[in-house]
């Protein structure tokens, strides 16, 4: 591996937060609770978790925004607390949803602005804007006020305002968010455009697809914690080597997921609720023959659906967040 | 969904108009937390006081309880005004209005509900105008003008709130309402004879002020500051209380009209 | 340009075509003064004091400074947070007070134009005569005036960082400093314990170095306190806005949420 870009070690982060407002009580809430990763030169990193695991309290503290309450963590060798200026001149940050922009004023205004606070040197302004506006494909679009921008159109210019200084790091928290879902594979060439040019990047999202897709390595973020790290295929082959079932029930016998966890052969059983009906998605060892008796556990369930199939990185995601949960 | 025959027309009636209208005046005020109601609701307004009594002294206008009751019963004119319109465009803004609008709530109770709790406001808010001018600039109406001058303030405090409800409903319709809003109040400080009496005022400012809430009862109000009985001060009261019922029954009219012309046109939650 | 340069003009320009692209600022600011101004002139007029109408007006027109000063700087924070630029901004390399001082320095400048308008409106309804003892000073005091108003307007929005309900402050002050910095009502006629508060502000002395080079007196030792005292305010603005982002980054206040 080369050289780490991103090094954390032990990071922590709690909030205080006041309740009530009468009798004010205060509560110390952890959002990250010691965690820590490297990124090498080039890699595209994901942070995979829930909402609320602490994936952008993360960011946050990397990109200099919180102060971490301990533990350190550097950006190319630049203490984020310490050395904030340093890290500020060599990162890019962008993040999802449709805040963060002038709105009254065009897209091309609001790329000039940042480009003089980013230290754009004034005589390549102009052309690094047009690189960006054509990388991001915003070209001819740029004239226009953002508040007439569509949601994937503004964070198209999310991406192009965090690249105007050209940052050798760049943090994306949850760029996809909300984005329909060919602007969302626009979005993703452009991620991956930005590792073939030599950036290291990283990622947090909560959709599974899109890191297994993209990123060289995932850690996955749960309760403040890491509770895997590695590659997509890595991270795969550690939840499951088996194969999973997956039952569509409807007036499924409570308790019936234990029931179905006595069954042997069975690592794992997760619910998730359809409309009236409940699936249950079981996890089994290679060679699982029983699913049988799966159904038999489910008594007078009305079935709808038995399907067998190989596991994908959401099961993996699945069965790691609620293993740190329960 | 039909509601429960237990609760019959009139309690629920008063149901929707308490509860709901102090839920939702707390989720629409989130401004209403000690942090902003003291500079906005209490600090501001007794500068506000200040400024113009020693502005008063300066150019020998009037004396100081001119200028007292003026401001104090106008700053409890400025939730009244604000809430009004608040109550109906920023339920449009967190795009609530079509569920409201949806509910089979009786909607007179539901506007009127949502005005008790900024009316009480109000009272708050003038009587900390009229109590910090008592300590600090030797105000000192006679103690049986007390009870008087609370009735005048809520009855200015109702017609502000009407007047804001007015606004609000426009803001069905037009989409910047809160800068209406804005250049509403501070007309109100030109018309509404806050500062100015009216043998200051052109005759035709003189009439505008008068169609405008607060007018009469900021002139009701210093009537009975100076000694003035009640029922001396009746006749404006009475002046104020029709305004007051004009432009709420404005508001209702104009909540109509929008209401059915946003539901043939389809752009109530036009942002 | 040196680099400082540049981030001014263009951080103005910027702050400028921004504020003004919004109807609600600028039909706000296009009206108060106006209807201000009305106020104070009727008030004049119809009192028992004479010939001080150029006195109101200028005062006047001075309270609009203010009030889109505030207006601006008190806003600049919160409105910032409820865009969501605050972060990205304030993790810009050139750092926020970059992005702060122009954008004070353009909403006290778009207040310029209510003193046009005071003087303007004062002149067509009221007739105030428009008769300027020391036209040239005058003209130094206007934009001396501005600075001063801008960087206590820096001062203030710099300690907004830390408060979630900067509004609410802004709202509040706007009385405070008209009445504390004798913009209608001289220092002299105002309570004993108010002139010391008043001696510290920037729009006591900008005031004073108007009032003189229209109606008479020295304006340049004012003129000479305003400037010190902008001085002051960037300075102490600086070090606040190091401190409270330093502070802000540890409470988590920058977000909205």
């Amino acid at each position: 591996m080369t050289a780490p870009v991103i090094e954390v070690e032990g990071l922590r982060r709690t909030y205080r937060v006041s309740t009530g407002a009468v009798r004010r009580r205060t509560l110390e809430v952890e959002a990250v609770r010691g965690i820590s990763f490297s990124v090498g030169e080039g890699e595209l990193f994901g942070l995979l978790g829930p909402n609320g695991a602490g994936k952008t309290t993360t960011i946050k503290m990397l990109i200099t925004l919180l102060v971490p309450t301990s533990g350190t963590a550097r950006v190319l060798g630049f203490d984020v607390v310490r050395q904030s200026r340093e890290v500020r001149k060599r990162i890019g940050y962008v993040f999802g949803g449709d805040r963060g922009l002038y709105d009254r004023l065009s897209g091309l205004d609001n790329l000039r602005y940042f480009a003089e606070l980013y230290g754009v040197p004034p005589r390549e302004q102009k052309r690094r804007i047009f690189e960006l506006l054509d990388l991001v494909g915003l070209n001819g679009r740029e004239g226009e006020r953002v508040e007439g921008y569509s949601r994937g159109m503004r964070q198209r210019l999310h991406v192009a305002r965090g690249l105007l200084h050209d940052p050798p790091v760049v943090f994306l928290d949850e760029p996809t968010i909300g984005v329909d879902p060919v602007g969302a594979r626009e979005l993703r060439a452009t991620m991956a455009a930005l590792v073939s040019a030599g950036k290291t990047v990283l990622l947090t999202t909560h959709y599974m697809f899109e890191a297994d897709a993209l990123c060289n390595r995932i850690a996955v973020i749960a309760k403040g914690q890491i509770v895997a790290e590695g590659s997509p295929s890595a991270l795969k082959a550690m939840v499951t080597d088996g194969v999973v079932v997956e039952l569509e029930a409807y007036d499924p016998p409570p308790g019936g997921a234990d029931a179905l966890r006595r069954v042997p052969g069975v690592a794992r059983v997760t619910v998730e609720e359809r409309d009236q009906a409940q699936l249950f998605v079981v996890q089994a060892a290679a060679g699982f023959e029983g699913t049988p008796e799966l159904i038999a556990a489910l008594g007078d369930a009305r079935l709808t659906r038995v399907a067998t199939r190989e596991p994908t990185l959401e099961d993996a995601y699945v069965a790691l967040v609620e293993g740190a949960s329960g | 969904m039909t509601s429960a025959p237990a609760m019959t027309g009139a309690r629920a009636t008063l149901r929707v108009c308490l509860v709901g209208g102090l839920i939702s005046y707390r989720a629409l005020f989130n401004w209403i937390s000690p942090a902003l109601y003291i500079p906005t609701m209490l600090l501001g307004p007794v500068f506000q006081i200040l400024f113009f009594v020693y502005l008063g002294r300066f150019v020998q206008l009037r004396d100081d309880s001119f200028f007292v009751v003026g401001n104090a019963v106008q700053i409890s004119g400025m939730s009244g005004v604000y809430a009004g319109v608040m109550a109906i465009a920023n339920e449009r803004q967190f795009q609530t209005l079509s569920a409201l609008l949806a509910s089979p709530a009786n909607r007179p109770a539901l506007f009127i509900g949502r005005a008790l709790p900024v009316i009480a406001n109000g009272l708050i808010v003038s009587a900390w105008g009229f109590g910090v001018s008592a300590l600090l600039l030797h105000f000192r109406p006679a103690a049986s003008s007390l009870a008087p001058l609370a009735l005048v303030v809520l009855v200015s405090v109702v017609s502000c709130t009407a007047w804001g409800l007015t606004l609000g409903s426009l803001g069905m319709r037009f989409r910047d309402v809160f800068m209406i809003a804005n250049l509403a109040y501070y007309l109100m400080w030109v018309f509404c004879g806050v500062n100015l009496p009216e043998s200051a005022l052109p005759t035709a400012m003189v009439w505008i002020g008068r169609a405008l809430p607060m007018t009469h009862g900021i002139q009701a109000a210093r009537e009975i500051a100076a000694g003035g009985s009640l029922g001396g001060a009746a006749g404006l009261i009475g002046v104020e209380l029709g305004i007051a019922a004009a432009y709420l029954v404005a508001a209702l009219l104009l909540f109509r009209l929008f209401e059915l012309e946003g539901k043939r046109r389809a752009t109530l939650e036009q942002a | 340009m040196s680099r400082a340069a540049r981030l001014i003009a263009i951080g103005w320009r910027h702050h400028v075509r921004n504020l003004t692209a919004s109807r609600f600022f600028v039909v706000t600011s296009v009206f108060l003064p106006i209807l201000l101004s009305t106020v104070a002139f009727f008030m004049f007029r119809a009192g028992a004091r004479e010939g001080t109408l150029l006195y109101a007006s200028l005062g006047a027109g001075v309270m609009g400074i203010w009030s889109s000063t505030l207006f601006g700087s008190g806003g600049a924070i919160s409105w910032a947070r409820r865009e969501g630029t605050l972060e990205v901004l304030v993790v810009s390399p050139a750092g926020y007070f970059w992005v702060l001082l122009p954008q004070t320095i353009a909403t006290a400048s778009i207040g310029l134009y209510s003193l046009v308008a005071t003087l303007v409106w004062g002149r067509l309804l009221f007739g105030v005569p428009f008769a300027i003892a020391h036209p040239l000073a005058f003209v130094v005091s206007i934009p001396v005036t501005v600075l001063g108003l801008g960087m206590l307007g820096l001062l203030m929005a710099s300690t907004f960082v830390l408060y979630r309900h900067a509004n609410a402050l802004s709202n509040m002050l706007e009385f405070p400093v008209l009445f504390v910095s004798g913009l209608l009502v001289p220092l002299s006629a105002l309570p004993v314990w108010v002139r010391p508060v008043g001696w510290l502000l920037a729009p006591t002395w900008g005031m004073r170095a108007v009032r003189a080079a229209a109606l008479g007196g020295n304006p340049w030792p004012p003129m000479g306190v305003t400037v010190g005292l902008a001085g002051a305010y960037l300075t102490l603005g600086a070090l606040f806005l190091r401190l409270f982002l330093r502070l802000a980054r540890e409470r988590a206040t920058l977000a909205l949420t």
